[in-house]
């Protein structure tokens, strides 16, 4: 016991050695050995990291030698600067602890004032609110004028269209708990929907529609793909929904790959882009981005302000009770399977108006602009930003749309998704909330820390027959 | 093992609609896990407005019962009804559970399942709001029927909150609360849905004394008030003695004695089966002891402990109890 008590204290020494005398089979797996000591262990995967780092910045292979990259990587001058840097922070961290600490204390001392007034102000006056919401939407509008074009179309291509699929995921993982991996087979179904009612597939619609008129038919229609794929399998929780879900994108997928006659397959297809004729009135939208931008924040307000009232109302409670205790939830008179389904289609309609407006925009899309990995990278910026919380699930979505495009001014383009991945590993470990949590998702998390209660509805049903 | 019943006393509930008419029966249900019977050929007849105790020894069947009644579980056999007040009878066997909970029978669990990161308050409108009507698309929309919903909830929820004296509470997290506390919250969300019959798994496992004279008060409150039937699962025999009309016990599955409260515990199948067996064997083990000298108390009184229950109908038959009645 002695053994492992002066081992995790650590008090500068390595592992005492006077464990001379014979230990028992128990003391012996007790026994802590001096690379299990945390500190260790902490500079271990530091230098790992360096060294990681190293090679990701270091120099690219080639097929002609195969092992340029490790022979330039390993013995030139930078490996050694990643290491004295990997060995400087773990210095710091470790020796100056009670430093660093009260640096650390003193900042958030000299900041707890100023940010609670900030907080207090922000809470108290609705018009204070009113005001910097109006500034930030006049921002988001009128600031990517500004901007070169190239970033504009960044803006709408990947930005805002992730952002509105990202808004309608939160709903479907975030607020209902349920881990959906096929969210893009409805961004599918709604850009198909729009080339099928524009008269651009090879079956021809009854009546062809204008892309405006297509939203409304692509909500629809993806509420029903929502509910047809939601009813059989919603009794499944978790893990397995996962599966079935990642199931249905590959369906969808493959079915406008492979059905010629039908989505023109492979060869992909063209839809009119948006345009507005009322007679009196009519505008088309044309090259230039900003226009598709300024529909896309409309799409996007309009759902923020529809689902924030879902949030804080019967719906959104509902869901967090599923979440939190499917059993629980139904013995409370929560019809479960309705309000999941809920969830599913509302999730699906918002993911299919983002298809319409991505078909329309783009003015061609192919059966590849709805990969599986698209899917997963939606997913990971609503967890990046924050589960359950629009404000987290906007940042996060913006953020990691933006950075690989950033990047590629900075990285070879090819490795720009290694950092991307970097940085969801790092965030997972030190801040898995998601970088603006909603309340409730933080306490839950707490609380799943502390074994009390499932941060998710991913747990086995207790309680309930099989 | 009579099933002639002397009421304690007359409460004024239940006067509304006839004394004894059934609100909940069940006959010959049955109750399988693979080769183990949980509940077998149970019979249970509960009157309109009384409070009748389920009690019997670890793994007999008493939340297996709860979660038969309640649509958790489908027993393979038998029949279980419920009559509500408007007339009418509903099956509830293999019934969906919030089905369960919206024809009027709430319950609690014995391990206390609360909604532990939203506050006591949100936890009751939860409960509350399974009984209205309003879609998402009027709430979406901020229709004033939505708004009138929330409005009916809150005040719903305040209601009940200050019923069971969680009011000043009502903005904590349900998971922080006291035990005792959380219970009597399990007890307010139940109480949300306007149930008919309450059923309350162990309502006071876990709670100190002063709780418990609160938690036998709010019993008899809900009970005699608001006239709502009480199916009560309780280990503590003097609550269950002092709040209880009749008493139900279970053994293996098997109802084995029915009756008043004092009936009950002079019953000798139930004495044999529960009550009197830790006396008993207690009895047996103190004689053994002199009769050897020390160190032949081990395994006296293990299976004694009532308080610490946790039966979830899957491990029935647990052995400590050993009756020549069912072998």
């Amino acid at each position: 016991m002695s053994i492992k008590t002066s081992a995790a204290q650590g008090a500068g020494q390595d592992s005492p050695k006077s464990a001379t005398a014979p230990l028992s089979a128990a003391a012996r797996l007790r026994k802590v050995h001096w690379y299990q000591e945390p500190r260790w262990r902490r500079l271990g995967a530091l230098l790992a990291l360096a060294v990681t780092l190293r090679l990701m910045t270091g120099e690219e292979g080639t097929t002609q030698d195969l092992f340029l990259a490790l022979r330039e990587d390993f013995t030139g001058v930078g490996l050694w600067i990643w290491l004295a840097i990997a060995v400087a922070v773990w210095a710091v961290r470790e020796f100056l602890t009670d430093q660093t600490s009260r640096a650390v204390e003193g900042t958030k001392k000299v900041s707890a004032g100023p940010l609670d007034r900030v907080r207090q102000v922000w809470s108290a006056d609705k018009r204070v609110r009113m005001g910097v919401l109006t500034a930030v939407l006049a921002l988001v509008v009128f600031g990517p004028l500004g901007v070169e074009r190239y970033w504009q179309q960044v803006l709408v291509d990947q930005i805002a269209i992730f952002v509105l699929l990202a808004i309608g995921l939160n709903v479907v993982i975030g607020w209902a708990g349920l881990l959906d991996l096929g969210f893009i087979a409805f961004f599918a179904i709604g850009a198909y929907s729009a080339a099928y009612w524009t008269g651009a597939l090879p079956v021809q619609p009854p009546v062809a529609l204008n892309n405006f008129l297509v939203l409304p038919i692509a909500v629809l229609t993806c509420l029903v793909a929502g509910v047809i794929l939601g009813a059989p399998t919603l009794r499944l929780r978790g893990d397995y929904l996962a599966i079935v879900t990642l199931g249905f994108h590959e369906i969808v997928y493959l079915m406008a790959k492979n059905a010629d006659g039908v989505t023109e397959g492979a060869r992909g297809v063209k839809v009119e882009r948006f345009s507005v004729d009322l007679g009196f009135f009519s505008y088309e939208w044309k090259l230039d981005p900003m226009p598709y931008y300024w529909l896309l924040v409309v799409f996007i307000v309009l759902a923020i302000f529809l689902f924030l009232r879902l949030e804080h109302s019967k719906v959104g409670r509902a869901w967090t009770a599923i979440r939190e205790d499917e059993v629980a939830a139904a013995a409370t008179g929560v019809p479960t399977v309705r309000y999941k389904l809920m969830a599913f289609a509302i999730g699906a309609s918002t993911s299919g108006v983002a298809g319409v407006a991505y078909a329309s925009k783009a003015g061609y899309f192919n059966p590849e602009n709805f990969a599986i990995l698209l899917s997963i990278l939606v997913l990971a910026y609503v967890i990046f930003g924050g589960m359950g919380s629009i404000p987290g699930v906007l940042f996060g979505a913006a953020f990691l749309v933006w950075l690989p495009e950033y990047l590629r001014e900075w990285v070879d383009p090819k490795d720009r998704y290694m950092y991307l991945g970097a940085l969801l590993v790092i965030m997972m470990i030190y801040r898995p909330q998601g970088v603006l949590p909603s309340r409730r998702r933080k306490r839950e998390l707490r609380m799943a820390e502390a074994g009390v209660g499932g941060a998710d509805a991913t747990g086995p049903a207790e309680g309930r027959q099989p | 093992m009579t099933t002639e019943t002397v009421k304690k006393e007359q409460g004024p509930a239940g006067g509304s609609a006839g004394a004894g008419e059934l609100v909940l029966e069940t006959s010959g249900v049955t109750l399988r896990f693979g080769g183990l019977t949980s509940l077998d050929n149970v019979e249970l007849r509960m009157r309109r407005g009384e409070v009748l105790a389920v009690i019997g020894p670890n793994g007999a069947g008493k939340t297996s019962l709860f979660n038969s009644l309640t649509g958790a579980y489908v027993p393979q056999e038998g029949r279980i009804v419920f009559r509500p007040r408007e007339g009418g009878e509903h099956s509830l066997l293999g019934a969906k559970p919030h089905v369960v909970s919206q024809w009027g029978l709430a319950r609690t669990f014995q391990n206390i399942r609360l909604f532990g990161a939203l506050t006591a308050l949100e936890n009751v409108k939860i409960a509350a709001e399974t009984r209205l009507k309003t879609g998402p698309v009027s709430i979406m929309l901020g229709l004033p029927n939505a708004r009138k919903a929330e409005r009916a909830s809150d005040r719903r929820a305040h209601e009940v909150l200050s019923y069971v004296g969680l009011l000043e509470k009502m903005n904590e997290l349900a998971g922080s609360l006291s035990y005792g506390d959380q219970r009597r919250l399990e007890i307010a969300r139940a109480l949300a849905t306007d149930p008919e019959v309450l059923l309350l798994d162990e309502p006071a496992a876990g709670t100190n004394p002063t709780e418990k004279l609160e938690l036998e008060e709010l019993i008899r409150r809900i009970n005699t008030e608001l006239g709502v039937s009480v199916l009560l699962i309780e280990h503590d025999m003097r609550l269950v003695m002092s709040v209880a009309d009749r008493v139900m016990v279970l053994n293996f599955g098997k109802k084995i004695a029915e009756g008043s409260p004092s009936q009950v515990q002079r019953d000798p199948a139930v004495i044999e089966a529960y009550l009197g067996a830790v006396a008993e064997e207690d009895e047996a083990a103190v004689a053994q002891a002199v009769a050897e000298g020390a160190g032949a108390q081990e395994g006296a009184g293990s299976g004694a402990d009532t308080d610490t229950d946790t039966d979830t109908g899957a491990d029935a038959g647990a052995p400590q109890w050993d009756t020549e009645e069912h072998k």
